[in-house]
């Protein structure tokens, strides 16, 4: 049992703004009191007590991130070492860290929740292995859904129920958490090298099938499976000059419907090609503010080296054509595929220089801090443990100046940032790091420190270098265990799995079983994940 | 001067990147003793391996095979450190200034991704010399590395800067992926220039070449004549009088750029 | 640069129109190859089956793969990487020395046809085998077949897959990947995972006899590497855990039986596509299993003075 007293304690969700009061702990959760002689005491007074964070869209397991593991030894010669101890096993940082240093780098941020956003079914087993050996963090994944091809081929019959239950059978079977959509139509079209760019054509290989479809209907069944997380969306045409109009359109077709606007950044910009690309915050959050049905996570980008990992194919071809750097590109069969290309931000360069300021403008803009996360699509647009920098520019308009001064004046007429003097609150970064995207994973008792949540508590000194602050707890305690003490991380803890099981008719599986053997290379058996390899995972009953 | 012999063999490869100018210079006698050194797994103390004698000197000079000795004068900047004997892999990986000389052979890696300074190896030397490290882009960015015997593999893979001379022969894939700068040779086996971007490298005997490699024409570069003279400060004869000779010019590699320039050297008559 | 460009095997089964083996022997290595995965079946997109693909085998001799093959193309021993490179200009339509290329003993009419057939596939796929990465060049042989797939995605699609097997070797670098952040070749002797291939690649090290004792997993070094190699590991203490006995075993100091893994053990298996299959055991074993013998090594070690290198001194360096 364990007290924290004297620390300013910002927990939005329980509308409690910095006050000062105790958190008490007992047996993994928030409590009302904690009484007796074993009761340890953290003395919080000087610091500010959040919710552990939570982060609703990374990359940080299986094939796709292993893949790049694989293709960029440079950056992790270069990174941070953690060296093994007897609290500790070894491992690098970097732009796609290791299992082990993943968990280690979040806890030194203060999160204690992570939702890995791209899980292909075929190789979810490996994903799921790779969490396992991720420490300190809870977990949860996002299945590839929008590239089915057994589902888009429902979809031109207009099987649409059947479709539904076939989504439903295949996140039971990946054992993930959410749908996610990456490129509606756009992967499946990349299979033949090609994209799918406009919401309303064709999808290539169908007459009927067109992204506009495929995201409607999906939204739809996520809906009516009563999904706790919404339809987790990457949009077509990411990263293209003038795909405000396509993100526009993606938000229009979703008519009402729930769904989570992933790493909106790379979706909002204007101009016709790279020379005339201009930031269109403005207008997307406009929009965006009139859409209750909607949430969204920045995916904002920081200078400096990353590596863009995406299941969005035809993107990561053209990235590659630009770069002339490397690339990887895994296309998996049926289901989806994902492109692996290193890329280095730069603040000389103009268009690193607007997508800069486009995510943070969006963070800015939206009014609504319970509607947009803070993210970095980690690795894409920076790696996680950068998020303190984000903090630090949201925080102060000032810093934020000097930075934009830095600035090639070709990208000053094409931002909005300058004009905005907005400054985030505590009470909103704790909206923007914990509660918010706690409430669109839908996970009651994450990014909250009311009685019965699980107690994943962090302590920062209130520092006005934020981030110094954000980058550096002095307390993080995972299910009531002090993990991070004095800066340090002391003691080690395993995270568990959040799964959901929506319900489906099971003749579903009669229906698979002969295109499965048809389409597929393994046996049928051997496609779901078994329950045995998620040790302790908490399961949810849908629909 | 310092001065430390090697007393024995070790069993397994010792890393003493600890060993340059930069960190001797400012120790004393007592305090280079105990620098730490890896022995495998271990972290030991120099004078565990190492008979030390001086301090405090920017002069560091290694007795004996050191072979097995790792990353000898990683990343110095100034200074000179000399080994009377042979040195271990990485030896003056990322270094910025000063001067290494071995006066036997060393092994893989010497040089790689330096940004300046002078290596002179009296004997032969291993692949990837000026080499950029697995998966990095670049090489070396400048400096220069001259070996009097053979070398191995990879020789200025991704070099962008920068000057390599081997005047014996060196082993298959040199000036792999090169974006700049110069390589000299004594000659070469197979697949020289390969995939290079551009940058210079010169032949003194016929090599074999790829099928992406264009003859241009026969010429006396007169670029060369300035760089004969900067060499033979270094003690390297570089023909370049057309009463002598003069050099086949290719270009290539056209499976990437055609902005790469191969000279094989054909004396006269 | 580097990178692979790549699918897991069903979409060639589904899509492949134009398959290339290059420096493999499928009928005799990976006998299920063709008929489950790449020539024989009828795909989604090729219903005609083995009649909607064309197949190249790129080899120095002409191996029992051949009498499979729509077209062969012999190449001269440890040319492969003239002839890739040459393609890779060809495929940019860059000039080449015509002369040189026969060398390689084949012409340019004949790797200028290949090409174009290459750009006219509407999915290519190339396979390469240990005639390609393992003779003279390489890795920079994978490089190249590698880059010139990646290349040919500017016309058409295509991929390219290594033909790995022996055991559960993609596991490994899989495994390997996530725990270390590096596939292979890594050295854990400072404390935390460091990279290097050709230093601390098990052959190399073996080789200069840089390592004092060896503990061999699903393995047969003995019966693989080159002499000095085994050498070394008959002098200094070497450890094997394997169901039989091998090479390695009979000069190995200890030689611990263990279960079978997917047959009395079970585990996860990676394809070569790195798809992970699960590994049910069908018979009871007496022996343990490799990961009992590994985790009773490693606590027994534990009893030993602990090793730790965090709390060494910082080496001082320039």
């Amino acid at each position: 049992m364990l007290r924290i007293t004297g620390g300013r304690v910002y927990d939005p969700a329980n509308e409690v703004d910095g006050e000062v009061r105790d958190v008490c702990i007992s047996g993994g959760r928030i409590v009302e009191e904690v009484t007796g002689a074993d009761v340890r005491t953290i003395d919080a007074a000087g610091m500010v007590v959040f919710p552990g964070g939570v982060d609703v869209h990374t990359h940080v397991a299986g094939g796709a991130l292993n893949f790049a593991r694989a293709m960029t030894p440079e950056n992790h010669r270069n990174a941070a070492k953690f060296t093994h101890s007897p609290e500790l096993r070894a491992g690098v940082g970097g732009t796609t860290p290791s299992t082990f240093a993943t968990g280690y780098l979040y806890a030194g941020l203060g999160y204690t929740t992570v939702n890995e956003a791209a899980v292909p079914v075929l190789s979810a087993r490996h994903t799921h292995e790779e969490l396992r050996d991720t420490p300190l963090v809870d977990k949860s994944c996002c299945v590839l859904m929008a590239n089915n091809e057994l589902i888009l081929d429902l979809l031109e019959e207009g099987e649409t129920e059947r479709a539904k239950h076939l989504l439903a059978w295949h996140l039971w079977a990946a054992k993930g958490y959410g749908v996610k959509a990456v490129n509606p139509g756009g992967v499946t079209a990349w299979k033949w090298g090609k994209d799918a760019k406009i919401l309303s054509e064709p999808v290539p290989g169908y007459s009927k099938v067109t992204p506009a479809k495929i995201i409607s209907s999906m939204a739809a069944m996520v809906d009516e499976l009563e999904l706790p997380h919404p339809m987790h969306l990457h949009c077509n045409n990411l990263g293209a000059p003038g795909n405000i109009d396509t993100t526009i359109e993606t938000m229009k077709v979703l008519d009402g419907h729930r769904a989570h606007m992933a790493h909106l950044q790379f979706h909002s910009y204007g101009g016709d090609d790279w020379d005339t690309l201009r930031s269109e915050s403005v207008r997307l959050a406009e929009f965006f503010n009139e859409q209750p049905n909607l949430t969204a996570d920045a995916g904002a980008i920081l200078f400096g080296d990353s590596v863009t990992i995406t299941a969005d194919g035809p993107w990561q071809h053209l990235l590659y054509q630009l770069t002339g750097r490397k690339w990887g590109n895994l296309d998996v069969e049926n289901e989806t595929g994902c492109g692996v290309v290193p890329y280095t931000y730069k603040g000389t360069n103009m268009v690193n220089a607007v997508q800069w300021a486009v995510g943070l403008e969006l963070l800015l803009l939206i009014n609504d801090p319970w509607r947009i996360y803070l993210t970095t699509d980690h690795p894409n647009g920076a790696c996680f443990w950068r998020y303190p920098e984000i903090i630090h520019l949201l925080m102060n308009a000032d810093f934020r100046r000097e930075c934009i001064e830095k600035l090639p004046d070709k990208a000053l007429k094409r931002i909005h940032l300058p004009g905005i003097d907005r400054e985030y609150t505590l009470s909103e970064i704790a909206i923007i790091i914990s509660a918010g995207p706690a409430r669109a994973l839908g996970m009651p008792q994450k990014g909250h420190l009311g009685v019965g949540a699980d107690a994943d508590v962090v302590l920062y000194n209130d520092d006005s270098d934020r981030e110094r602050m954000f980058g550096h707890p002095r307390y993080l305690l995972k299910g009531g265990e002090v993990v991070v003490e004095e800066g340090d991380i002391r003691k080690m803890v395993d995270g568990r799995e959040f799964i959901v099981r929506p319900s489906y008719d099971d003749n579903i599986e009669e229906y698979l079983r002969p295109l499965f053997e048809q389409y597929y290379t393994m046996s049928f058996e051997n496609y779901p994940v078994e329950m045995e390899r998620l040790e302790g995972a908490d399961i949810r009953e849908c629909g | 001067m310092i001065t430390l012999t090697l007393k024995e063999q070790p069993e397994v490869p010792i890393e003493a990147e600890a060993l340059s100018p930069d960190v001797v210079s400012k120790l004393g006698n007592d305090e280079l003793r105990a620098l730490p050194i890896f022995y495998g797994k271990r972290q030991l103390r120099l004078d565990e391996f190492f008979e030390v004698e001086g301090e405090l000197s920017e002069e560091l000079e290694i007795h004996g095979d050191a072979s097995r000795v790792k990353w000898l004068g990683r990343g110095m900047t100034h200074g000179q450190l000399r080994i009377v004997g042979n040195a271990g892999m990485h030896l003056g990986a990322f270094m910025k200034g000063g001067t290494i000389d071995v006066t036997g052979n060393a092994s893989d890696w010497i040089g790689a991704e330096m940004s300046g300074g002078l290596i002179r190896v009296g004997g032969n030397a291993g692949g990837q010399i000026g080499a950029a490290y697995r998966g990095t882009l670049t090489g070396m960015t400048a400096g220069t590395i001259v070996v009097e015997g053979s070398a191995g593999l990879e020789v200025g893979m991704r070099m962008k800067r920068g000057t390599i001379v081997i005047k014996g022969m060196a082993k298959d894939f040199t000036g792999l992926e090169m974006k700049g700068g110069t390589i000299i040779l004594g000659g070469a086996e197979l697949r020289t220039g390969a995939w290079m971007n551009r940058g210079t490298i010169i032949s003194l005997t016929p090599i074999p070449l790829l099928p992406t490699f264009a003859y241009n024409c026969s010429y006396n570069p007169t670029f060369l004549r300035v760089y004969a003279r900067e060499l033979a400060g270094l003690g390297i004869s570089l023909p370049f009088e057309e009463s002598e000779g003069s050099y086949e010019s290719y270009s290539g590699d056209a499976a990437v750029s055609r902005k790469g320039e191969l000279l094989v050297w054909q004396p006269a008559g | 640069m580097g990178g692979k460009v790549t699918c897991t095997l069903g979409e060639v089964k589904n899509r492949a129109d134009f398959i290339i083996y290059w420096g493999g022997n499928p009928a005799d290595c990976h006998p299920l190859h063709f008929s489950r995965y790449t020539l024989i079946p009828k795909g989604k997109h090729v219903p005609e089956g083995r009649k909607g693909r064309t197949m190249v085998l790129v080899d120095v001799r002409e191996t029992p793969s051949a009498k499979h093959a729509d077209i062969l193309l012999q190449v001269k021993p440890g040319k492969d990487f003239e002839v890739i490179t040459t393609l890779r200009a060809l495929v940019k339509n860059q000039p080449v020395d015509a002369a040189r290329v026969a060398e390689t003993g084949l012409t340019l009419e004949q790797l200028q046809d290949f090409v174009d057939r290459m750009k006219n596939a509407r999915f290519g796929v190339l396979f390469f085998g240990m005639g390609l990465s393992m003779t003279r060049g390489k890795h920079m042989n994978s490089a190249a077949a590698l880059a010139l797939v990646a290349e040919l995605n500017a016309y058409t699609k295509f991929v390219s897959m290594p033909m790995r097997g022996h055991g559960n070797v993609t596991g490994a670098d899989v495994v390997m990947r996530w725990t270390t952040g590096f596939p292979f070749g890594v050295s854990m002797s400072r404390g935390y995972p460091r990279f290097n291939p050709g230093e601390f690649s098990t052959i190399d090290v073996l080789v200069r006899g840089d390592n004092d004792a060896t503990l061999v997993l699903g393995a047969d070094p003995g019966a693989t590497m080159p002499q000095p190699a085994i050498d070394h590991l008959a002098r200094t203490p070497t450890i094997v855990l394997d169901p039989k006995v091998t090479h390695t075993s009979r000069l190995a100091r200890v030689h611990i039986t263990t279960a079978t893994t997917g047959i009395s053990a079970p585990g996860t298996v990676y394809r070569m596509d790195e798809i992970p299959l699960p590994l049910k055991p069908i018979l009871e074993s007496p022996y343990p299993t490799d990961e009992e013998v590994v985790h009773r090594i490693l606590e027994k070690v534990k009893e030993k003075p602990a090793w730790t290198p965090a709390s060494y001194k910082e080496v001082p360096c320039a």
